[in-house]
């Protein structure tokens, strides 16, 4: 790899680590670089070394930052899992059950069938007033 | 800075999980002050491994906010380290650890002590 190359990768790594580290240690890590491709060593295996020392560079993090940290993994993770946000804050499964119950105490049909109440611990629902699709409803909100 | 105990077979070790650079740096540290490019080349020579760049600032950073090193005045673009007293207690603490193990381990093999 010609030399003009190979100082550009490792460029490329160094420019990964913080700021405050390039200005620290940028100048020497660089003539180190240059000393090693002399002595024989992969310019790519120099770039990864300090590719891999810049990840964990930016992974040391200050106390005040380590909170938001945390969060932002718990988000990520949750994300990955396939958690989808909307069960975390939306009450669907309530507004469900009080629709059919809704429907059921206005005599309403779905595919030609009577819509029977929702069941609550295997009872059927017993009445047809408002109040009981509260009922339902609450329950609903009980369970999730 | 993370307080070294004392050696000898009560000490505590605070280079158990510091991993084996920082071992390996302190030992190159322990006959004098050197740049980063000349520890790369002494632990080369004493331990026959060449330590990565990205590898090696990260345990000079780890042992300086350990207090187990000290930055000296940068000479051109190279900044010296050299081990300090924590340093010191902490690296002997280390070896007497490392030794007792390499007795128990010599003697279970039947090796003897060397």
């Amino acid at each position: 790899m010609p030399a003009s190359r190979s100082m550009r990768l490792v460029e490329s790594a160094l420019r990964c680590y913080p700021q405050r580290w390039r200005s620290r240690h940028g100048d020497e890590a660089t003539e180190i670089a240059i000393l090693l491709i002399r002595d024989g060593t992969p310019a790519r295996s120099i770039a990864w070394s300090y590719l891999v020392g810049a990840a964990r560079a930016r992974l040391v993090i200050g106390p005040r930052r380590r909170l938001g940290a945390a969060a932002g993994a718990l988000l990520l993770a949750a994300g990955s899992l396939g958690v989808p946000l909307a069960l975390l804050s939306s009450p669907t499964p309530a507004n469900a059950a009080s629709v059919a119950h809704s429907r059921a105490a206005r005599g309403q049909t779905i595919r030609g069938q009577p819509v029977r109440g929702p069941l609550i611990r295997g009872e059927p629902v017993r009445g047809t007033g408002q109040g009981a699709a509260h009922q339902i409803a609450a329950a609903g909100h009980d369970r999730w | 800075m993370a307080a070294p105990g004392r050696d000898g077979a009560g000490g505590q070790d605070v280079l158990r999980r510091a991993g084996d650079a920082s071992v390996l740096i302190l030992t190159s540290l322990a006959d004098g002050a050197k740049h980063g490019y000349a520890l790369i080349q002494d632990i080369k020579g004493f331990a026959g491994l060449q330590l990565g760049p990205g590898t090696l600032y990260g345990a000079l950073d780890r042992l300086e906010r350990m207090g187990l090193i000290e930055a000296l005045p940068a000479e051109d673009r190279r900044q010296p380290y050299r081990i300090t007293a924590a340093g010191v207690v902490a690296l002997r603490a280390h070896l007497d650890s490392i030794e007792r193990v390499s007795s128990v381990g010599r003697l279970r093999l039947g090796l003897g002590r060397i």
